[in-house]
Order: C-alpha cells, then structure tokens, then sequence
C-alpha cells in the first residue's frame, strides 16, 4: 500500500518529477557513456601499443638492453626457442634483431630503429601487415632488400610527395580545376612547400578543412625509392645496406611511425656480419593481456640469464593510463551524484512541504513515523530508479551498437594521432560498472532522501492540521 | 463504562512571552454511546480540548484515561499506534490523501493495523454504504463534494474499530445542508451501532441533535447538559 501511494504521490506534480527523472535518466546516460567510452579509448590504445608495437612480453639479453650494442644478442637462442614453444599460455612468438641506423633517402636522412623480422613469423605477433597503407607487406620481392617504413618517417625522409596528376583532377569542377592545372607537373617534397603553392593559387580565404583534404589527395609516397643505412657491423665498422621502400604502414602512433621501420632479418643479419640464430629481441603473444603478466613471471624463472619483461613493466604508462581513467570516472561520476542529489533534495523537500497538513493528518490518525519515513523514501526510491531504468537502457543499447560500429574521431584525429591515439572509438563497459553505476545512483537518491524524510518526521500533528 | 475519563486536566502554552492557559481544570467523564457536542466561543478552548482527548497534545497537568489507560505516560510510537486502535479522528479539512479513491482511503487505515484483505474489502464497503457513498467508492476526493468528503473521513474513522471517534467542527466546511446530512449519518450510527461520538461545534443546528452538550469559556466547563 505505502509503495503504491508513493507511486501516486509522484505524479501529483507531474512535471516536476518529470523533470527529475528526465535529470536521473540523463545523468545516468551520460555517466554510463562517458565510462564507456573512457574505456573504449583506453582498451583502444592499449590493444594498439600492443598489436603494433610491444607485444605482450619481450625477451632480451640483459646487456642489450642497458646499451643497445648489436653484439648483446639473445644467448643460446635455440633452448630459449624451445623452452618458449613448450610453456603452455603462449599463443605464438617472434624473433627480431633489432639496430638503430642512420637511414638517406635522396633528399633527406633520418634515424631510424630497424627491426629485422621473419614476416611470415612476424604476422603472427604484429598487425602491422594490417596497418600497410601503400604498397604492400613483404612478399616474395626480387632485387634490392625491402624495407617497410612507418608514414611519419617515410615523411621525414621527404618520400611523401605531392604532385597534381591529371588523373588526381578528375572529377574536380571546372573552376577549381584549372586553377590547380597550373601547378600540375611539378613535385613538391614537402607538406609545406605544397601548400604555399596552393595558396597562390587558391586565395589565403580558401576553406582550412578543404585545403587539408586537398592536399591529402594530391599525397602520394615514393614507393620502390632507394634508402640507404648506415649501420654500425659486428667488427664496429660502418657499412651501408641499400634498401629499396616496399610498403608504408601507420599505426595512428605518431611516435611509433616516425621512427621504425621494418626489414627481413636475414638481411639485415648478412650486413651486420652476425650468425644466424642471432636475434635481440623475441616479442611473444600470451593467449591473453591478462595473461602476460603470469607467463612473463613463468619465462623469467626459466630463463634466468634472459632479461625478460611483460608489457606492464615495458610500458607502466599504459597500466597507469588505465588506473588513471578510472580516477577520472569516479571524479566525474562523483561530481554528478553531487548534483543528482540536489535535485532530489530540492524536489522532495518541496513535495514534504506541499504536504504538511496531510502528513499531520496521517500522524494523527495513526501512521507511525517508520511508515512515514518509508513512503518518503519510496516516492525518491521510484523517482529515482525510474530515472536510472531508462538511462541504463538507453545507454547500454547505445553502447552495445557504437561499440561495434565505433565512433569516428576523425576530425579531431591529427591531434590525436600524434599522441598515439587512434581516431576511432569503440565504447565499452564492463558488467559490473554498468551495475554500479546504477547502484550508486540510486543509493544516492535514497541517501538524499533522508533528509526531506527526517523534515516530515519533525512534523507535529496539531501544529500541520492548526495552519489555515 | 467511560471511555473517557479526564481528571483536573491544565493546558497552558507557554511560549514565547504570552502565557495562555487554554485548558483551565477540567474534568469530564465520557461514557460508550454518547453524542456529545463541546461549544464555546472561539478561543475557548475546544480544539485544545480535543486534541488532549486524541492524544495529540500533552497536558500540562492532571490525567486522561481512555478505556482505563492513562494516555499521558505513552509516547512515540506507542501513542502513534494507541491512537491507531483506539481513536477514530475526523478533522475540519485535509482528511483523505487525495491520491487514493474513497474506497482506499478507508482500507489504508485497516492495512495500517493489518487487518486481513478479504475483511478489509468487506467492511470498506460496509461503512462507505452506511454512510451513503455506496456508489462512490471509486472516485478520488477531488472528485466528491466538502460533504461527500466528510462522510468519507468519518467511514476512515470508523474502519479502525476505535472507542470513540473525535471531530473538531467537521461541518465548519458545509452548507447547513451537508452539515445536517453529516449530523444525521453520525447520528444514527450512535444509535444503531452504538458507536460513541464527540464533536466541537458553532453550529446551532448541529448542536440541537448533540444528546449531551459541553460548553467551555476560557477553559473552564461552564454548562454540562444531557438531553432526552
Ligand atoms: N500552540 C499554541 N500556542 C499558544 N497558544 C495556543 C496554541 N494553541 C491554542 N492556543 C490558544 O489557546 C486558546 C484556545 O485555543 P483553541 O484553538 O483550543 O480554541 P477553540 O475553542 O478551538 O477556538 P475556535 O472556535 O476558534 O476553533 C486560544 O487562546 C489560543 O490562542
Ligand atoms: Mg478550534
């Protein structure tokens, strides 16, 4: 009875408690989201530092590490490859060597990291073959060795062009077209250089985000152009290997593309002059990320002499990300139930007040203060629950849909990128959170309706039913 | 047998700077099936009076027994649930909770002392027909006149099976009409059911069917009258 005349009594004022539970359903909403979409970002750029670029545990001769000299190579490379095959929660693993060169390409040099890698082995730890966004991955290629270049060092190197083609003006308007005609033939080796000649011949006013694709799609990179490292051998002499560029990937870490670049290990094993079951580096997959972590504690203690680390202890950021965003999910979460349950005071403090002479009456009559108590808190308890239903749904549905479409921040993904963020999100939330948030709503709105509650108790009967 | 008992009852308010004694040595006995009227001049002390009765107020001296307990040593919630069983209240206004039906609003005080459902549903009806709103039980009470409202609160009060029931001027809100039509609803329940009745009013007409007329000036019983 006391929770069906609380159910009335909340539509008395039907748009005030329209209101609040609109507030409620909103807050919800948007506290849901916003955790889910923290956590899809966060899921995002751990799963690409991984994919792309630390793998889940890392295997290195201890030495390598302290100075990345060539001749610290793993020891006894074979018994480590076997003790690695036969511990069981590893998914698949490859070796690399691994140098630092000074890489020349025509116009312009730059340092790179070199990876020598088996691609075919390398496939199965990495997606950078997933990532190739001109030419093409390793394969059977013929001649000089291939080299596959991150974009930003590909840039860096002034291999990414700009040149208007007629083919590129294609479909172009009439006006626009003979404009940019008379740049066509010309190649510009620079972002910049481009630019300014488009300028010229565009007007300063042309539209920011125009010129911006404009340029992008006059872009093309200098595939098959030679490089050539400078690289230090095993007798500590400089030699040159000439590499010619096969495909360009980008990963969305700016960081990470500017300065890797990719070559066959055997390769790069003949111009260093090292044997070859040489490697520096063996990066492996666990079957999970939170399995890592024990399969690294499993590897340390068979391999003693191997230094060997899981991605927390690679890259602490990443773990520190996560904590971090959680800190950030309850401050926001916080300052929302803050307001939430203003609201809620304000709007139950108002419906006890409306009501004076009639809860007197029902303390007259003979409603103890319990019941009393419970219908206040029952009519705040529904208020507020119907609020959370609602924005729990919504949310969750709209969770579970952009979290498999994503959402596309490629407008504001320049930025991004060069913080080592992807531009598309993909929303998620643990069961559990999305539980708790909704409790801590509603606990929030029984925690602030005991004080409009504990107002009605203080009533006394004869001085609520004397007032006119 | 009475049901009311009260002793050399004082009621003085005392805050702030006046000091009004409302209640000045009053002593009155009730007995089981009186119709009782108390009448006086505004400010006489008729509502104090009352509201002592009902236990909603405390007095500053002297005893009130119902039905042999003296109501002054409860408090809390044991006064909240004594009122309950034992006094049916019916006030001037503001005497149903508007979102319920009258059919509701009769059964909320029986599910209050946990009356069983099927009882429960029975008796509202019952008490609704007797006071004739047999076919208004489903109707909210916005939905019914100021006398339709009243007969309502005084089914409530009788639901609960009290010793007596107390209305403080409950025709204060009606046309002669209505306030004649309540009288005589409350009246024959006195008679047929013997259920014990005590009201304040100004009303002359309402005062003539009274059977036993108190009236009070500046607290003190001045005139105790029983009729036929
Ligand atoms: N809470 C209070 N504080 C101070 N004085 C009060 C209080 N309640 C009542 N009084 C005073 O007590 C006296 C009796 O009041 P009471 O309400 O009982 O009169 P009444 O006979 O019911 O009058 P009316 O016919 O106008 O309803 C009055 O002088 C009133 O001012
Ligand atoms: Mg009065």
């Amino acid at each position: 009875m006391i929770w069906s005349i609380a159910w009335k009594n909340i539509w008395r004022n039907r748009v005030r408690s329209l209101v609040v539970i609109f507030a409620v359903m909103i807050g919800v909403f948007s506290g849901v989201f916003l955790v889910g979409f923290m956590t899809g970002w966060i899921n995002q750029r751990i799963h690409d530092a991984l994919h792309y670029e630390i793998s889940h545990v890392q295997i290195h001769n201890p030495d390598y590490l302290l100075n990345e000299e060539m001749q610290f190579t793993i020891t006894n490379y074979k018994k480590v490859e076997d003790f690695i095959s036969a511990t069981p929660g590893i998914q698949s693993f490859a070796p690399r060597v691994k140098v630092f060169g000074m890489a020349q390409s025509d116009w312009a040099s730059s340092g790179l990291i070199i990876k020598g890698i088996d691609p075919e082995r390398e496939r199965t730890v990495t997606d950078i073959h997933k990532k190739i966004i001109a030419g093409e991955y390793f394969e059977d290629e013929k001649g000089l060795p291939a080299m596959i270049l991150g974009s930003k060092a590909a840039e860096d190197l002034k291999l990414l062009n700009y040149e208007i083609t007629e083919e590129k003006l294609g479909s172009f308007d009439v006006n626009l077209k003979k404009k940019l005609q008379s740049l066509s033939g010309k190649r510009y080796r620079t972002r910049k250089e481009f630019e300014i000649a488009l300028k010229n011949v565009l007007g300063l006013e042309y539209n920011k985000k125009d010129m911006y694709n404009l340029i992008n799609h006059f872009a093309f990179y200098r595939l098959r152009a030679k490089l050539t490292v400078t690289l230090q051998n095993s007798k500590g002499e400089l030699v040159f290997e000439t590499f010619r560029l096969k495909g360009i990937f980008d990963t969305s870490n700016d960081m990470f593309d500017g300065i890797t670049a990719f070559v066959r290990a055997g390769e790069l094993k003949k111009a260093l002059n090292i044997k070859e079951t040489d490697y520096h580096e063996i990066a492996l997959l666990a079957k999970s990320r939170n399995d890592a972590v024990t399969v690294a504690s499993i590897l340390k203690e068979k391999l003693p002499e191997q230094n060997v680390m899981s991605w927390k202890e690679i890259s602490p950021d990443l773990s520190y990300y996560n904590d971090f965003m959680k800190i950030l999910d309850f401050i926001y979460v916080g300052i929302f139930l803050l307001a939430l349950s203003f609201g809620i005071i304000n709007t139950m403090l108002m419906a006890v007040l409306e009501r004076v002479k009639e809860i007197g009456m029902l303390m007259a009559i003979g409603m103890n203060k319990v019941k009393v108590f419970i219908m206040i808190m029952f009519e705040s308890v529904m208020l507020t629950f119907t609020g959370a239903f609602v924005g729990m749904l919504i949310s969750g549905i709209l969770i579970y849909h952009l979290g498999k479409t994503g959402i596309n921040l490629s407008m504001w993904a320049q930025g991004l990128e060069a913080i080592g963020y992807a531009s598309i999100i993909y929303p998620a939330i643990s069961f559990d959170i999305y539980i708790g948030v909704t409790l801590l709503v509603i606990i929030t709105g029984i925690l602030s309706s005991i004080w409009p509650a504990r107002k009605a108790l203080q009533l006394n009967p004869v001085e609520a039913l004397r007032t006119e | 047998m009475n049901v009311i008992d009260i002793r050399n009852v004082v009621k003085i308010y005392n805050d702030s700077e006046v000091r009004v004694i409302a209640i000045n040595g009053v002593s009155l006995k009730v007995e089981e099936g009186e119709f009782m009227a108390i009448v006086g001049p505004s400010g006489s002390g008729k509502t104090t009076l009352l509201n002592l009765i009902g236990g909603l107020d405390k007095p500053t001296e002297g005893e009130i027994m119902i039905g042999g307990i003296n109501i002054c040593n409860l408090k809390g919630s044991k006064l909240i649930d004594f009122r309950l069983h034992n006094i049916g209240f019916v006030f001037q206004s503001y005497n149903l909770i508007p979102v319920l039906t009258a059919r509701e609003n009769v059964e909320f005080i029986m599910q209050m002392q946990k009356v069983p459902f099927k009882i429960r549903e029975k008796r509202t009806i019952e008490l609704l027909e007797a006071v004739g709103l047999g076919d208004r039980i489903d109707s909210r009470p916005s939905k019914l006149s100021g006398g339709q409202q009243q007969r309502v609160a005084v089914a409530r009060a009788l639901a609960s099976k009290p010793k007596f029931i107390l209305a403080d001027e409950p025709t204060a809100n009606l046309d002669s009409k209505s306030a004649e039509n309540l009288l005589d609803i409350m009246l024959k329940l006195n008679q047929d059911e013997n259920i014990t009745f005590v009201f304040s009013t100004h009303d002359a007409r309402v005062m003539k069917k009274a059977r036993r007329v108190i009236t009070i000036e500046d607290g003190k019983i001045i005139n105790d009258e029983k009729r036929g």
